[in-house]
């Protein structure tokens, strides 16, 4: 189905909105670049430019260089912004302290997220980043965007902010890093009205959601990630300017458990396609990857010579569930015990693909290790169907925010909330039923613990009765 | 009702030793004077004193918190009273 916007959305011509000419984008040679010094000394940061890779450390002194050749009235912030940034960092390398005071009251008028204040407490030796806010910018569903919308929030932000920004941070965002004050209002105008996008979650909010690429170009795709995300994304509005939260709280999306956005690890709402049916097998292909005439994993990590292909030790002897087999010729899967790992899928995409009744698992309380070490997401709901308006998965969500809210301790991430409170607390305020695919070894974890009012004749007996049966 | 519970939230925030708070403990003490108050409308009633200028965010980056503008905090953290 063609994607459909909820509203009309602006076309952007960079012919238009652009600030700068090819000459100013270009205005320096190679030549200059390499004879180049910044302001400071910045010996253990230059290490980071040796190698092969590329180094944000040379990214920042092309910008610094291409502003100190820009006129005074091409930018509103001041113009070393890259040179003072790359001092305060090697300071706080050589004494292993940070320089950046934390937080702030900055922000766009109503939104309480979104703008993160950043203040330098060097500001006599870095004055060009006394005050240096990020701000972050809700990134398109999958990170599709065309060169005209890039151009022009690059020109945007060489204008009212440093040049520098991070494409994309952990949450997903576009990152703006480095503006002032002043500034902060006229972008947001800017990336509102002119360019139709808004900004992203910080602080105790919904942060933006992020999805994989999904229906838009993969084939495993088991939802469509895009929608979900899109969807979300626009009913929770309120969540994600807000801020109301004990913390931060993020949603993510994975199309299938390859988990290409790694929603299972970064964030405390993880989805991940799947189905309930079972996997799609074509005989035929499954001979021609025996046989040779396709080539396993579709040709990936085909830079070596791997040998023959043997599928019973590439596919069958991996299944992580021993549930695969060749009987009489053919391949069978015994389907209740596939715990949908992918592995056989992706090693024979032309034989084998996931079934077609498909749906969602949600997976709860992923974390960085702030506290207690990071945490990966449990799982609450083995499968739900995952169709427009999604209102079986907007209940899951507020009956979990709604519970977090009201039991979180302040700055608690809900898997914290988890840990303290138990997983058989949390799954009965749900309203979810307990199920095998919540623990990894159900015969030998007995967490779900029986309570008195489920048990009949509850804990108390009496032996009198007892003893007529049971002989001392 | 909508007006109430911003009173509530102001004596909260003009009475608390705290210039900083989180929402959770603001909401618990506008829910004892107002009994019967929902989280959302709590939230509602917050962000409303928020556009009218008289609440005002502080936020890390990584949580947030409410403060009343023109008490305690200045936009820039060094000049505040903490
Ligand atoms: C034909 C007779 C029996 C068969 C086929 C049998 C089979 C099994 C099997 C398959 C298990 C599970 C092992 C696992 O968890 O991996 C088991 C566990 C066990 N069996 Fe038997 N069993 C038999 C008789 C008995 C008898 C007569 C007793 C005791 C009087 C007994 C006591 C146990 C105990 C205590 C366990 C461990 C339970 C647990 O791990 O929770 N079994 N048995
Ligand atoms: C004073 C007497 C006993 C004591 C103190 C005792 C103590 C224990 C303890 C501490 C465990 C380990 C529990 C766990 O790892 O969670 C255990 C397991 C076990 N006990 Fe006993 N026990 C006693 C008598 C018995 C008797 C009389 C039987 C059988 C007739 C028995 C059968 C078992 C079995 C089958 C297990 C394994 C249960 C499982 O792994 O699920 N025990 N016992
Ligand atoms: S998570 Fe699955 S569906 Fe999404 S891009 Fe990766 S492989 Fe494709
Ligand atoms: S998806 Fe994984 S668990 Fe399922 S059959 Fe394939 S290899 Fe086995």
């Amino acid at each position: 189905m063609a994607f459909e916007p909820k509203r009309p959305v602006n076309k952007i011509s960079y012919q238009e909105s652009r600030i700068y000419s090819d000459a100013e984008l270009k205005n320096y040679t190679e030549e200059e670049l390499k004879n180049f010094k910044i302001k400071h000394e910045i010996p253990m940061l230059e290490e980071l430019e040796k190698g092969p890779w590329p180094s944000f450390v040379a990214d920042a002194k092309r910008n610094a260089l291409r502003r100190k050749k820009l006129a005074d009235d091409k930018m509103l912030i001041d113009r070393e912004g890259s040179e003072d940034l790359l001092g305060v960092l090697e300071q706080s390398f050589v004494e292993g302290e940070t320089h950046w005071k934390h937080g702030g009251i900055v922000g766009v008028m109503g939104y309480g997220g979104g703008v993160i204040g950043r203040y330098s407490d060097l500001a006599e030796k870095y004055p060009s980043v006394a005050h240096f806010h990020t701000m972050r910018v809700n990134q398109p569903a999958s990170k599709f965007y065309d060169t005209d919308f890039l151009r022009t929030i690059c020109d945007l932000w060489e204008y009212r902010g440093s040049g520098l920004m991070n494409l994309h941070g952990s949450t997903g965002d576009l990152v703006l890093l480095g503006t002032t004050t002043e500034q902060l209002e006229p972008i947001f105008f800017d990336l509102t009205h002119v360019m139709d996008t808004d900004i992203g979650g910080s602080g105790s909010n919904l942060r933006t959601p992020s999805c994989c690429i999904g229906k838009a170009r993969c084939e495993f795709a088991c939802i469509d990630t895009q929608e979900l995300s899109y969807e979300l994304t626009n009913y929770y509005q309120d969540e994600l300017h807000r801020p109301a939260f004990p913390y931060k709280f993020k949603f993510k999306f994975d199309g299938c458990p390859n988990g290409c956005v790694a929603s299972i690890a970064r964030s405390d709402l993880s989805f991940i396609g799947t189905w309930r049916d079972d996997i799609r097998i074509d005989q035929e292909a499954v001979k021609g990857y025996i046989a040779g005439d396709i080539k396993p994993n579709a040709g990936a990590h085909g830079g070596k010579d791997w040998g023959k292909f043997d599928i019973q030790k590439e596919v069958i002897g991996l299944c992580p569930s021993n549930c695969m087999a060749m009987v009489d010729g053919k391949l069978t899967i015994n389907n209740a015990e596939c715990v949908r790992c992918m592995h056989c899928i992706n090693t024979m995409p032309r034989a084998l693909k996931p079934g077609t009744d498909t749906g969602v698992s949600l997976l709860c309380g992923a974390k960085a290790p702030i506290l207690d070490g990071a945490q990966m997401a449990t799982l609450l709901v083995p499968f739900m169907k995952a169709e427009a308006p999604y209102d079986n998965i907007k209940g899951v969500i507020e009956k979990i925010w709604e519970y977090w809210m009201d039991e979180g301790k302040n700055r608690e991430r809900v898997g914290e909330m988890i840990q303290r409170i138990g997983l058989p607390k949390f799954i009965e305020v749900l309203e979810l039923p307990p199920a095998p695919q919540m623990v990894k070894a159900p015969r030998s974890n007995p967490y779900i613990f029986w309570k008195e009012e489920d048990v009949a004749g509850g804990w108390k007996r009496d032996i009198n009765d007892y003893r007529t049966r049971h002989k001392r | 009702m909508m007006e109430e519970l911003k009173k509530a939230i102001l004596e909260f925030a003009e009475g608390s030793k705290k210039t900083k708070f989180y929402f959770k403990d603001m909401e618990k003490a506008v829910s004892e004077k107002v009994p019967g108050a929902k989280m959302r409308e709590v939230k509602k009633a917050a962000s409303e004193l928020v556009m009218e200028g008289v609440l005002i965010y502080f936020s890390t980056g990584s949580s947030t918190m409410y403060g009343l503008k023109g008490r305690g905090m200045t936009e820039d953290p060094t000049e505040g009273s903490e």
